[in-house]
């Protein structure tokens, strides 16, 4: 505890420079950017910046980097709040009550609630990183091929808490997320699945583009057609901040979205994106009136962007403590680390103290900045809506193409991105919640390998998923809250519809 | 009209999905194949969609589906994507993406030449150069070398 | 966000700053370099995600080289398929150019013979330098019931007790195949447990979840250095300097066919412009002598192939060590 307070301190003395906390500033400020452009994500921006680390010092590259990283997270709310449109993949579930409460005019609170929440996460994260690091890699690396699995299963069960309206529709949208997932190479043998013969399908469909097509270019698609109003915002806009009762409602659920987030940032195959889903699923879950959600709920934002955010954190642990990187991302910061000539594992917080406390302080800064950076920027957000339509759109639009491209510089994915944009369309106008689909498709590529993995390890066949004690736990949660959903259901709608 | 249409494509697609996945294999001396998943999604797929089918319409109200100047308006933004997705490998992205913005102001929104000529160019610059310059992405250039 | 743009460039002036007394290497490099080429960035193709070990090699020859030649050199990874994507880009779609080239590693054999099904081959693409080369390792872990054992004991208890230790892989490629040699030789059966790459495995190993991990250096040095891993034996012809103390395959079996590495090195597409070509491989090969390039790849832990180093036709080389592998294939029946 006490070597936890030393350890931070130094780290302060570390940052507290001119050159790295300009560096902090400047990726706070480069995240909130690629956080609000469609599209551009936190991966693409370090990919593209990575040699401008080169010629910094390693705490000031890392410092950047990471910066960048949750700075996305900030700003990833905006679009999905103003448009409709994420930001990035982690900020899907902003959307479905984040852009209702823009269109009755609370687009300012929702804004606030987003940032303000993903700064108490965010710090939240920090200090729990602060003291427990070490203790909880050592438990994380302990989550094999069986947890995997049993998290996965729970996280699909509270996909089936999100949908919204009809029960078969949902599940149908789940099983053809699934589908979806499968193309591509099966990990396991290395085979090709529903490719045919397309050397682009063998690398499986890129998740950004399937999320900028159904809820970017579906948005326009449906904003467009119906071209009545001049401005997305007619009516004026109802204050910049959020009211009391806003905090009385979203306090709760930013603590809850802070403790999910953290957890599930943990686990590979975690990380934001699947934390902002769960805790929609949760406070969707455990609300007092669910019917709110889709119309407006700020719980819907308050969650999810807290969870994203405290996901970044816990998504840091692995790598820092251990050199295991759980996503992507902080792959990449692995990457920076080792380029450097560091090698981040067991020894790391030993070796270099200096690197592992001026990581952790420079998260307190920037957090900071961040909030100091988005809070302001509100006011001006909010003004964007009041930019007609009809010149916003080709602009957003265009901003989508790029984005999606950045993800792997193949032309393949802009076809993707159209394809699911018009399936979107469609889909939205049959009354399918599209959300489900989508954190199918995340989740079931991990899930369906974790099982075929676990059944490989085990000397007796699915056993092992019972004797594992962290595996057994998940999956008797799992079973228990399906009897709960049933049940809920059936209560309030009378019989499966 | 459209909803049973899209009952029967559900129905169509996890059929024939469902096939697809049996010919992988479903189960082997290790547990799952690689079909064995896709099986099952397969399966529930056509199963809510013949639960769809057969349940009596519960609104009655008709699909709006776009007629006339909206059908134009989302064809148009369609077509504006296409052409950045035929024309970015051999025209570049600069100018791809120029040409996609007049067609998307000129025949969508209906602005005057003079105004869509020039947000397309301040867009099509603005763009180039964050991403381009700023943030370093390499976007496709034409055959004149931007 | 003008003036980071502005503090971007300046920083990477300031602390980029050219020593001055390198004339000799960039002057050589700079005769070479046909006119009106390059007139934008060149692209360093990567077929792998970033932060990987090929990633990080491509990352910094990318840096020296442009240090060398002043030219402004993106590096680009196009993921996908296992490296399918990329490489079926690089063979097919990319433009020769010279504004492309492909930093890849061997596993670009396996691909062309094995997947791509005749659409293209590995020689559409033309060597131009050799980087380094990287040996798989065989590591255990520190804890467990097969701490302590060397590689013949390890083999052994595979042979007394089959499908009982569990042993991560990569199906499809030589993860596999020295997995399928050992067998072969001597009867012994491994579990395989299935990831998506070495690294995954190597944390599957220090959590207890597989008994004996397969990757390179890079991969588990921090938990070497931990302690948590022990590494086993090199599937290289030589011990490796820094693990001075484990045995190769080949020493330990006493055989000659425990050979695989991962090689990489830098490819035009076929067609491209013989003096840019020139050009290129020149600018690369240079910066593969530069001592500091050198040092940070020995810190990964790669190795240098003397005879792939001292090389007098490159081309020809690689290609018998591709032919070596599509022996291997024809003979355990993957290739007709």
């Amino acid at each position: 505890m006490m070597e936890a307070l030393n350890g931070l301190l130094s780290g302060f003395g570390v940052i507290l420079t001119p050159a790295n906390l300009y560096l902090c500033f400047l990726g706070s400020l480069i995240g909130t950017l690629v956080g609000v452009l469609p599209g551009v994500g936190p991966l693409a921006a370090l990919a593209l910046l990575l040699p401008v680390t080169f010629t910094l010092s390693p705490i000031g590259g890392m410092v950047m980097l990471a910066s960048i990283f949750y700075g996305a997270m900030y700003g990833g709310s905006t679009t999905s709040i103003l448009l409709n449109i994420p930001g990035e993949a982690a900020s899907v579930v902003t959307c479905i009550d984040g852009h209702q409460m823009a269109r009755q005019g609370r687009a300012g609170p929702a804004l606030g609630i987003a940032a303000i929440g993903s700064f108490i996460a965010g710090t939240l994260g920090v200090v729990i990183m602060t003291f427990f690091a070490p203790a909880i890699a050592a438990a994380a690396i302990r989550f094999g091929p069986p947890e995997n699995f049993a998290l996965m299963v729970l996280g699909l069960i509270c996909t089936l808490f999100m949908i919204s309206g009809s029960t078969i529709k949902g599940v149908l949208m789940i099983a053809l997320g699934f589908l979806t997932a499968t193309v591509g190479l099966d990990v396991v043998n290395g085979r090709e699945r529903y490719t045919f013969s397309s050397v682009d399908l063998s690398g499986g469909i890129e998740l950004l583009a399937l999320v900028i097509g159904l809820f970017g270019v579906a948005e326009i698609l449906s904003n467009v057609e119906t071209m009545a109003k001049t401005t997305l915002l007619a009516d004026r806009i109802r204050g910049l901040w959020p009211s009391l009762a806003d905090w009385h409602a979203s306090w709760r659920a930013i603590l809850r979205g802070s403790g999910l987030g953290f957890v599930l940032g943990l686990v590979p195959g975690g990380g934001p994106v699947t934390a902002a889903f769960m805790s929609y699923a949760l406070e969707k879950r455990i609300a007092a009136q669910p019917d709110r959600f889709g119309k407006g709920a700020i719980e819907g934002v308050a969650g999810p962007e807290s969870a994203n955010n405290s996901a970044v954190a816990g998504s840091l642990i692995p790598v820092l403590s251990l050199g295991i990187p759980s996503n992507p991302v902080t792959a990449l910061l692995l990457g920076a680390l080792i380029i450097q000539g560091i090698q981040p594992g067991p020894l790391f917080i030993a070796q270099r103290p200096d690197l592992f406390w001026g990581i952790v302080a420079s998260m307190y800064i920037g957090n900071v900045f961040l909030l100091l950076l988005n809070l302001p920027l509100v006011g001006l957000w909010v003004q964007f809506l009041r930019i007609p339509y009809r010149v916003m759109f080709p602009v957003v639009l265009l901003l989508c193409v790029v984005g999606t491209y950045s993800a792997n510089k193949n032309v393949f994915d802009l076809w993707v991105m159209l394809g699911f944009g018009v399936t979107g369309y469609v889909l939205r106008k049959l009354e399918y919640d599209l959300a489900p689909f989508v954190i199918a498709f995340v989740l079931a590529p991990l899930l369906e390998q974790s099982l075929r993995q676990s059944l490989v390890m085990s000397s007796d066949g699915a056993m092992i998923l019972i004797k594992r004690p962290v595996t057994a736990l998940l999956l008797a949660a799992s079973v228990a809250l399906t009897f709960l959903m049933f049940r809920r259901r059936t209560k309030t709608e009378g019989g499966l519809p | 009209m459209f909803e049973r249409t899209l009952n029967v494509f559900w129905i169509v697609l996890g059929a024939s999905s469902a096939v697809y996945a049996w010919s992988l294999g479903m189960i082997g001396p290790a547990g799952p194949e690689s079909g064995l998943f896709p099986f099952i999604a397969s399966i529930i797929v056509s199963g809510a969609g013949i639960v769809l089918l057969l349940r009596p319409a519960t609104h009655a109200r008709a699909l709006d589906f776009p007629q006339g100047g909206s059908l134009w308006r989302v064809l148009g933004v369609i077509l504006g994507l296409i052409v950045m997705a035929v024309g970015m490998p051999y025209l570049g992205f600069s100018v791809t993406s120029f040409i996609t913005m007049i067609i998307l102001l000129r025949t969508v929104d209906r602005s005057s030449w003079i105004s869509a000529v020039t947000l397309a160019f301040i867009s099509t610059a603005s763009v180039f150069w964050l991403f381009g310059q700023m943030l370093g992405m390499a976007l496709p250039r034409g055959p004149w070398g931007w | 966000m003008k003036w980071a743009g502005i503090a971007y460039a300046l920083v990477v002036a300031l602390l980029s700053a050219p020593a001055g007394a390198q004339g000799d290497p960039k002057a050589e490099v700079a005769k070479l370099k046909p006119k009106d080429f390059p007139t934008q960035p060149i692209e360093f193709t990567v077929v792998y995600p970033a932060g990987g070990g090929m990633d990080v090699s491509a990352r910094l020859l990318a840096k020296h080289v442009e240090n060398l030649s002043g030219d402004r050199i993106i590096v680009n990874n196009r993921t996908g398929g296992a490296g399918m994507v990329g490489h079926s880009y690089l063979a097919t779609q990319a433009k020769p150019d010279g504004y492309t080239v492909g930093v890849i590693a061997s596993l670009l054999w396996g691909d062309a013979m094995l997947r791509a099904q005749g659409r293209w081959s590995f020689t559409d693409l033309e060597p131009i330098a050799y980087v380094n080369s990287d040996a798989l390792i065989w590591v255990g872990s520190t804890e467990g019931p097969y701490k302590g054992m060397s590689i013949k004991d390890v083999v052994n208890a595979a042979k007394d007790k089959p499908n009982t230790i569990r042993v991560a892989t990569v199906p499809g490629s030589m993860w596999d195949y020295i997995l399928d040699q050992i067998e072969a030789n001597s009867g012994a059966k491994f579990l395989r447990v299935p990831f998506q790459g070495g690294g995954a495995g190597i944390t599957a190993l220090v959590g207890g979840n597989v008994d004996i991990a397969q990757g390179f250096y890079s991969e588990f040095r921090g938990h070497l250095e931990g302690g948590k891993v022990a590494p086993l034996a090199v599937a290289a012809a030589g011990r490796l300097d820094y693990l001075k103390d484990m045995p190769t395959f080949n020493e330990a079996f006493g055989s000659n066919e425990y050979l695989w590495q991962l090689v990489r090195y830098a490819v035009v597409p076929k067609g491209t412009p013989a003096d840019r070509k020139a050009y290129l491989a020149a600018a690369v090969q240079t910066a593969m002598k530069d001592p500091e390039l050198i040092a940070e790849y020995r810190k990964q832990g790669v190795f240098f192939d003397p005879k792939l180093q001292n090389s007098k036709d490159l081309t020809a080389d690689l290609n018998a060590y591709a032919e070596v592998e599509r022996q291997f294939y024809v003979k355990t029946g993957r290739l007709k």
